[in-house]
């Protein structure tokens, strides 16, 4: 109220610093703090770890080793759920055949909370790296198939009729009029899939693994090393808002017809 | 769209069609057994096992109702909780400028991590039982909640703002007449997106740390290597979960008006 700045930008970027500085220094001080010791580690110990941890390893590798597994699981399982879903979602959603086809099966996988696969999928495909990309495969496709069913559902009447009074043949129609009007919301789809798989693979391997940024910090829990599960949770927060600015951007260039607000 | 006597006839597709995958799977998995060592049980089996768990405490020790009962006490805690917390706090961030410039910064950050990773430290500073089971569902909520109540919030029409402040009414007024019944939607969007948020909690929760809940019963069943029972377990989550998405619907339906 009292500093009046006047680039937009500049403003952010001032609030941003201060806001960031002041939990730093109250984190400081608790930290400080006889009752908390143990249990909130100094936060400057915090950043010491991050940076000696990219050069030296914390368990079987170092911290870009960690984020090195972790995204590659991710990636694997993220990749493959969206080729998958789009292409079932728009089998869904377009076609009524293909609708009674899958949408029995899809709203009873739909209802199941992607962690909730995580036995299940250690059952099946072992402890390794199969049942991740599994995991992170089932849910992210669930998520990005109901995207792109909303996405044909909400295309507007009125252009498929236009079109239709037009002369458009059917498939003709799918490619020029639906595929076009959905891919705003199928984005959509594609970004809260891409956060809910950063998600889970850190659940996947808090439940069970031996490298990745979930195991780093599931294992700073059980030696009661509060500095490393702080490190890896404000690495997990880093990463997670690196692939949020990537899709923002990506979709900025790829549909920069239709940026939906903040 | 066309709608003709046809839409009957994609009912009946869909109808032949469950029929079919049903005996398919039984015949896949109970007759030429292609699975091994029962990975994939038949619907049959796990329909039996689903009746004997009603009554039956092995292997983990109690039966479906006790882990949904034990489940459902801490979703629903922390959920409360989260929501009675959250809400203000979405609506104080929208409002007030001030605290909008200060926290939102935090706040954008926060968001970025999943509330799943929060599980160590809530485990080391309470241990596994309610209080930090429902801390986590807790962190989970929460966030998800401010997010969407501070949007609501955010996305009031100005022009209403305008009338308002022509009329004389306080920055307080405009909240409470203008901004808050414009938000109500998102409001109600934020508390269905938190209690899918809740429910994926508990299960992690569980997964992790306690000694009953859904979620325990299929980490046990998975030491069993009982996949029948890790399956009846994930289709009474998703049932439970979908019951209490319904009940929400229901509530959101008496108090926000006008919405198709």
């Amino acid at each position: 109220m009292a500093l009046r700045i006047k680039n937009e930008g500049l403003r952010k970027l001032f609030w941003g610093f201060l806001s960031i500085f002041l939990v730093f220094v109250l984190w400081f001080f608790a930290s400080r703090l006889e009752s908390m010791q143990n249990l909130l580690p100094n936060p400057l110990d915090v950043l010491k770890f991050i940076g000696v941890s990219v050069f030296s390893k914390v368990g079987k590798t170092t911290l870009f080793g960690h984020l090195y597994w972790s995204m590659t699981r991710v990636m694997t399982g993220y990749v493959l759920a969206s080729i998958v879903g789009i292409v079932l979602g728009f089998f869904c959603g377009w076609s009524k055949l293909g609708a009674s086809l899958i949408k029995p099966i899809y709203s009873v996988l739909r209802s199941i909370p992607s962690i909730a696969w995580i036995p299940l999928a250690i059952l099946w495909f072992g402890i390794g790296e199969e049942s991740k990309y599994f995991i992170i495969f089932i849910s992210t496709m669930l998520i990005i198939m109901t995207n792109v069913i909303d996405g044909v559902k909400d295309v507007d009447d009125s252009y498929l009729d236009v079109a239709r009074m037009l002369g458009t043949k059917e498939n003709q129609l799918f490619f020029h009029v639906v595929l076009p009007c959905a891919v705003p919301q199928i984005f959509n789809g594609l970004q809260v899939a891409l956060g809910a798989a950063w998600a889970t693979v850190i659940a996947a391997e808090m439940v069970r693994s031996s490298k990745g940024v979930g195991w780093l910090i599931l294992m700073g829990q059980t030696s009661m090393n509060m500095t490393q599960v702080f490190a890896g949770i404000i690495v997990i927060g880093l990463i997670g808002l690196f692939l949020a600015l990537v899709m923002r951007w990506l979709e900025s260039k790829l549909c920069a017809w239709n940026v939906r607000g903040k | 769209m066309k709608k003709s006597l046809s839409d009957n006839k994609y009912k009946i597709i869909a109808a032949v069609n469950i029929i079919f995958i049903l005996v398919l799977w039984y015949l896949l998995s109970e007759v030429f057994q292609v699975f091994r060592n029962g990975m994939l049980p038949g619907p049959n089996k796990i329909l039996e096992t689903f009746i004997t768990k009603l009554s039956s405490k092995a292997p983990d020790g109690n039966t479906l109702f006790t882990h949904i009962k034990s489940s459902l006490i801490v979703v629903i805690t922390g959920y409360a909780i989260g929501v009675v917390i959250g809400i203000p706090t979405g609506i104080f961030m929208a409002w007030y400028k001030p605290v909008d410039y200060l926290v939102r910064p935090v706040f954008d950050f926060l968001r970025c991590i999943p509330g799943l990773a929060w599980i160590p430290v809530i485990t080391v500073w309470l241990g596994i039982d309610l209080k930090a089971k429902a801390a986590i569902i807790f962190v989970n909520v929460f966030v998800g909640t401010v997010v969407n109540v501070y949007s609501g919030i955010k996305q009031t029409d100005e022009v209403k703002i305008w009338v308002a402040q022509i009329f004389g009414a306080s920055h307080f007024e405009i909240l409470k007449r203008v901004a808050l019944p414009s938000a109500l939607p998102y409001i109600f969007t934020g508390l269905k997106v938190s209690l899918g948020m809740a429910w994926l909690g508990i299960i992690a929760a569980e997964l992790l740390a306690a000694q009953s809940g859904l979620g325990y019963m299929i980490q046990v069943a998975r030491n069993f290597g009982r996949a029948d029972l890790v399956i009846v377990g994930m289709l009474t989550i998703g049932l439970i979960g979908a019951l209490l998405t319904h009940l929400l619907e229901k509530i959101e339906h008496k108090f926000v008006k006008g919405r198709n």
